[in-house]
């Protein structure tokens, strides 16, 4: 989401984080492994909120802003730490890597998805789509139309990027509900993903587990279902990887622990002290006490971390291989945002993955779940669960007392947005530009992210704001086109804020 | 997502900073009262001045359509809307029309006071739901002010529908409203295997127990419950993978040194600090910044005149010690 209107935004923060602590990293990889000519496969999602931010001409101007900033910092620091040899080492590091940024950001002419969409037009990368706003399904259940409309806008936009139509999709927080499917069949979406109950809990029961998809009964859509036990050897926060010691230290951050007065041109405006990305410890033990990070020790253990996963999974899969009589697929679906940003050496833990999969043995391969449908068209017909990958495993993180109040408001405005377009089937001029506009501010209002922030408990008056503000739009854009009294000035006005998805078709929300 | 901890953060930097941003705001409007700008041709600025005329110029507020700040209480329905939260829990909330209720007042007389409100609850699995062919149902009461319930079924793997209603004293219930039909998941495997794909129970027994990662050997029963002790939710509760320690104790401090060593020549000298070459602003000063470890710093800073023919040099000497 933009917000021309304030310099300084929370999630343009996130974007720039996630631009120069993930995927600039990734890229790299990807590049690298190109160049190298290592063979691999990965599956992303990009959502298409993530692709309009990525593509937003001001947003972009932004960054570079921003990373520039950045690379000013790395060389104060250099300067700074001169007494301080293992301090100084990681300056020059830091600002190597802004550096790099910089240089890979405007290779790909500030708009990274030209990178995404180079790896998968050379058949490495396959990139999914999302629910357009990141929409939590099973809580649309009363209103299919909006369901449909988040997966046909998306798919839509998804088409207008990349030049064909989305294969896969990644339902927000992997929420599934059965007959959803049916949606994901009329958008010519292949597969999507469960977590491990939703295909273990279906009906009838999965004969190969999580280790083969299934096919949506009545739809034929494929569903692939989540491994565990590769996923806690990254995710688990006790005997995963990230939390080795060697590994950099997420929470000490130079914006947090440099004398005022130095930080705060690099900091939030107001003052407020946020992170920079500049971090200069290792995570040490258990204690308060930081040592300075060593790269080329933190290198060792992402390559020895590596190795330990590729070994797991050839044991896994040997071993399922002689229960199933057939070759499992096993399907390991991490947040982007985790390599890198959260744990730093994640893309290079990624690269000796691929390479060391590519060339070590001959036991496991990658593969894309496109791929996996083509080559094993043959599957089980079942219904999946109802599932997420949310707390506790189904809705309840976005429904519970904090949060439920705002359904009524969510399932009102879209019984309004369908009869919106039921009653206006070929609108033309400022009335199609008001129905558009009022599809817009209901996806936005829907994202599942309000409803989270709200079920955190914590700060939650921002995420009330948004829910409400979209909200607000989208009734009185209602009253205004039930009245014929549409204002101009305040719709362009919106249009401008609110300004995702320019070629949204509101016929898609029936 | 794991943004929790993103949030926090970064919430906190928003809401401290608002008093600042209606002050921009201010400054805008300030702008746009010069007769070079016309407000409405400002894209993005329209709302955002509509906000701030709140608490500056109330006077202008009647030139402008003003956006309400708050969602409407109802929505001129009637309405009771079912959905599932997980295998054991439902949610549900419901609208009722004033004339609805009046109506209702109308019929029933003094007996509408009388009334219990109650949510009875149907349990309709396997069958198209009539009203009165219910496999089952419970009732619950509900007080007067609520609009909205969660109620827990302990029934996994069912199909429920709920009517909203008055329990009047002589035993009758009268339906008011009711809701869609929603289904519980199941928290264990199907007891329905497929014929065509007939797999042992052993060794689904095993894939089960490894698909929740829990190892080779897990009672399918119980995988469920495993599989919740063990987290590993993308949002769950803790945010992010990487574990954040705790602070042993609440108080703390910590004291750290920085140099700074400035000065000033002519703006065209070269000037060396420890034998590098340093910048000078246009007009020959210069500011610079050291973390000051424990130790003795000997920083020699000598300038040299462009023509080459002179030379400066001073030698801080700074020692740091922390006791």
């Amino acid at each position: 989401m933009r917000h021309p209107e304030h310099e300084d935004f929370l999630e343009e923060d996130w974007l720039y984080e996630a631009i120069t602590e993930t995927y600039v990293p990734l890229i790299s990889v990807f590049e690298g492994l190109v160049a190298d000519g290592i063979d691999f496969r990965i599956t992303m999602t990009l959502s298409p909120t993530l692709i309009s931010m990525l593509s937003d001409s001001l947003l972009q101007e932004r960054y570079l802003k921003h990373i520039n900033k950045l690379v000013e910092l790395s060389q104060k620091e250099m300067e700074r730490t001169r007494w301080q040899e293992s301090f100084r080492r990681l300056a020059e590091m830091y600002f190597s890597r802004f550096s790099h940024a910089r240089d890979i950001f405007q290779k790909y002419n500030c708009n990274l998805v030209n990178a995404f969409k180079k790896f998968q037009d050379l058949g490495k990368l396959e990139i999914i789509t999302c629910g357009a706003t990141h929409g939590f399904f099973p809580l649309m259940g009363v209103c299919r139309d909006s369901v449909r409309a988040q997966v046909k806008v998306a798919a839509n936009h998804y088409e207008s990027v990349f030049g064909r139509r989305p294969r896969g999709i990644w339902l927000p927080e992997c929420g599934f509900c059965p007959g959803h499917d049916e949606i994901l069949r009329e958008a010519q979406i292949r597969y999507f993903f469960t977590d491990s109950h939703g295909l273990l809990h279906g009906t009838p029961r999965p004969k190969y587990g999580v280790f083969a998809p299934v096919y949506c009964k009545g739809t034929g859509v494929a569903a692939f279902g989540r491994d565990l036990e590769s996923s806690k050897q990254v995710w688990s926060s006790i005997e995963g990887y990230p939390g080795d010691y060697n590994y950099r230290e997420f929470y000490r951050d130079i914006g947090f622990d440099l004398e005022f007065d130095y930080i705060k041109p690099y900091i939030h405006p107001d003052g407020v002290r946020i992170n920079t990305g500049i971090k200069y410890y290792r995570i040490t033990g258990s204690g308060n006490n930081k040592e300075p990070y060593v790269p080329e020790w933190a290198r060792d253990r992402a390559a020895d971390h590596a190795g330990n996963f590729m070994f797991n999974r050839q044991k896994q899969a040997c071993y399922l291989n002689d229960l199933m009589g057939k070759p499992p697929i096993i399907v390991s679906p991490y947040d982007a945002e985790l390599f890198g940003h959260w744990w730093y050496e994640g893309p290079m833990w990624l690269d000796f993955l691929f390479r060391k999969v590519a060339c070590d043995q001959n036991e496991i391969r990658m593969i894309t779940p496109s791929e996996y449908l083509e080559e094993n068209p043959r599957n089980q017909v079942i219904t999946p669960s109802f599932s997420s990958w949310g707390y506790k495993g189904y809705s309840e993180m976005w429904l519970q007392g904090s949060n439920d109040w705002i359904y009524r408001h969510l399932h009102a405005a879209s019984e309004r947005m369908s009869e919106l377009a039921r009653n206006f089937p070929r609108a033309e001029g400022l009335l199609r530009r008001a129905l558009n506009q009022a599809l817009r501010e209901l996806l936005l209002a829907q994202s599942s992210d309000w409803a989270f922030i709200l079920g955190t408990g914590t700060h939650t008056s921002y995420a009330v704001r948004r829910t409400k503000d979209h909200l607000l739009r989208f009734n009185r854009i209602y009253e205004d086109i039930k009245s014929n009294n549409i204002n101009e000035n305040w719709l362009s006005d919106i249009e401008y804020k609110d300004n995702l998805f320019p070629n949204i078709d509101y016929q898609v929300h029936q | 997502m794991k943004i929790l901890n993103k949030v926090k953060e970064k919430l906190k930097k928003i809401i401290r900073a608002k008093p600042v941003s209606l002050k921009t705001k201010k400054n805008k409007s300030a702008a746009i009262e010069r007769p070079a700008l016309t407000t409405g041709d400002i894209p993005g600025f329209q709302e955002a001045i509509a906000v701030n005329t709140k608490f500056s110029h109330p006077e202008d507020m009647r030139a402008r359509t003003v956006m309400p700040q708050e969602l409407p209480s109802s929505y001129d329905q009637d309405k009771i809307i079912l959905q599932v939260r997980d295998p054991r829990w439902l949610h549900t909330y419901w609208e009722l029309r004033n004339q609805t209720i009046e109506g209702l007042k109308n019929k029933l007389g003094d007996e509408f006071y009388r009334a219990k409100k109650i949510l009875r609850v149907y349990d309709v699995t396997n069958i198209v739901f009539n009203g009165f062919n219910a496999n089952s149902f419970f009732d619950i009461q509900y007080n007067d002010f609520a609009n909205s319930w969660y109620i827990d079924t302990a029934g996994p793997g069912r199909s429920w529908c709920v009517d909203l209603g008055l329990m009047l004293t002589d035993g009758r219930f009268i339906t008011i409203l009711r809701s869609n039909v929603v289904s519980t998941p199941l928290d264990s495997p199907s007891w329905i295997t497929d014929e065509e794909w007939m797999i042992p129970e052993d060794i689904f027994a095993r894939l089960y127990g490894m698909g929740f990662g829990l190892g080779k050997s897990s009672p399918v029963g119980r995988g469920w419950q495993q599989r919740l002790k063990q987290g590993l939710f993308s949002s769950g509760v803790s945010s992010s993978p990487v574990r954040k320690e705790a602070k042993e104790r609440s108080f703390w401090m910590k004291v750290d040194c920085e140099l700074i060593v400035y000065g000033a020549t002519e703006p065209d000298a070269k000037v060396t600090v420890q034998g590098q070459p340093i910048n000078l602003r246009p007009d020959g000063t210069f500011t610079l910044r050291y973390y000051l470890p424990d130790s003795k710093q000997v920083i020699p800073v000598k300038a040299t005149s462009a023509d080459q023919l002179e030379e400066r040099t001073i030698t801080p000497i700074v020692t740091r010690e922390t006791r």
